[in-house]
């Protein structure tokens, strides 16, 4: 799951799931991927952070406390690559944190590091 | 009376009380909004105390609202010595990033605790409330307040203050074009069909930083950096003045205040900036109003 009112960063990802043939489900704002979560758990949640509505911190926070779904593997990608976002970030339990622009090769490398797990755990 | 707000501190990062700096002011960030009998305060740098020993003079309302955009010490550092806080007659609400009202509280009042002060809020004698606002948008009497995420090394918010039909925006500390810089650094390790949509995450990012100042009447913003300076503190959270006044004139702001001055600044320095924004502002055929915060200046809306 990415959750990014980035249309740039959506198609990007999309390009990148269609090559690399991960399912990809594309959020435009926290609330729309909080009601897709009620019908779908993803393998991992790629997350950018400043959004308009709901941040993503605050999402993230209402993740951790969803039972199962909690554990799920968050990613933050970022505009802003500044030692104390990365830091609160890891108070927040965040998985990973990559500083934007993101790269195929970041992204592919964690989908298949989380959905290795994933499957080693189903 | 209209509306207006005054500028009680103008610096950034730490207080400069250099002769050399007094004409446009010594004081960290701190700038008080009027409204009738309302009061409501931006940041509470060490502008504050000098806005604590006014208000405890005047025969006015004993009511207001402190909102700060983060707790970096220019931002707070003048509250341990903010009269009314102190004073049985006086109600402050305060608001400022933070997961609920006790931790907006806990952030403000750690800086009072020992070692690092002799007194802590419990001596405080002021009604003193925490607000927690989860849309981001309240109200303090006749202000209307939307507050917004800017570009800054933790939760740093801009405030949205609308009045009197007028809008004032203020943005004390922001880092325009971050992601801009960031992608120019990187765009050789992206493939060829992917340069068109790094191209439109810049344009994108662009107009997201447009869209939070559109069409504002008076914005107050961060321009602590000349481009010299800004090359060697990129990734501090703060702006080129040159970055201020373009971004600025794109979203068609009617009247722009250079803030959060560099403390190293001295006031031909600052002069000397201003001289340069009027320039790109002439060149950009704009009629935009752009002057420097200084502080004690006060303002009409």
């Amino acid at each position: 799951m990415l959750v990014d009112d980035s249309a740039a960063t959506r198609a990007f990802f999309a390009q990148l799931a269609e090559k690399c043939t991960f399912d990809l489900h594309a959020c435009a704002a926290a609330d729309e991927a909080t009601t897709l979560l009620d019908a779908h758990v993803p393998d991992i949640i790629f997350l950018n952070v400043m959004m308009p509505g709901k941040d993503g911190y605050t999402f993230l926070r209402e993740v951790r406390t969803r039972g199962a779904l909690g554990a799920t593997p968050v990613v933050i990608i970022t505009s802003k690559d500044y030692a104390q976002d990365r830091a609160a970030a890891r108070d927040l339990g965040v998985n990973e944190f990559l500083a934007k622009p993101v790269t195929g090769l970041e992204i592919k490398a964690l989908v298949d590091k989380y959905c290795l797990q994933s499957a080693a755990r189903d | 009376m209209k509306p207006y707000f005054r500028f009680w501190g103008v610096r950034g990062s730490y207080a400069a009380p250099h002769k050399t700096h007094l004409g446009v002011g010594g004081n960290t960030s701190c700038v008080e909004f009027v409204c009738g009998d309302q009061i409501l305060v931006c940041d509470g740098g060490t502008g504050i105390i000098s806005l604590g020993e006014d208000l405890v003079k005047r025969q006015g309302p004993q009511e207001m609202m402190v909102l700060f955009t983060h707790y970096h010490w220019d931002h707070i550092c003048g509250l341990p010595f903010f009269q009314p806080a102190f004073s049985p007659a006086w109600k402050i609400k305060f608001f400022g990033p933070g997961d609920s009202a006790a931790d907006i509280e806990k952030r403000l009042s750690d800086q009072m605790k020992a070692p690092y002060f002799p007194v802590e809020t419990e001596s405080w004698a002021a009604a003193t409330e925490y607000v927690e606002a989860p849309d981001g948008r309240f109200s303090h009497g006749l202000f209307e307040v939307i507050r917004f995420d800017v570009h800054h090394p933790g939760v740093t918010y801009g405030y949205r203050i609308n009045v009197g039909g007028k809008s004032v925006v203020y943005v004390s500390d922001n880092e325009i074009q971050f992601l801009k810089t960031s992608i120019e650094k990187r765009k050789e390790e992206f493939e060829a069909h992917e340069q068109g949509l790094l191209s439109q995450m810049i344009d994108e990012h662009r107009e997201s930083e447009i869209a939070l100042f559109r069409d504002t009447d008076i914005l107050i913003h961060d321009a602590q950096y000349t481009p010299h300076d800004y090359t060697m503190k990129r990734g501090w959270g703060h702006s080129c003045y040159v970055e201020t006044v373009n971004l600025a004139i794109d979203a068609g702001v009617g009247c722009l205040y250079l803030y959060h001055h560099d403390p190293s600044y001295d006031d031909a320095k600052i002069a000397a900036i201003h001289e340069e924004c009027l320039s790109i502002i002439r060149d950009r055929g704009s009629d935009m109003e752009c002057h420097v915060a200084r502080e004690g200046d006060r303002v009409e809306i």
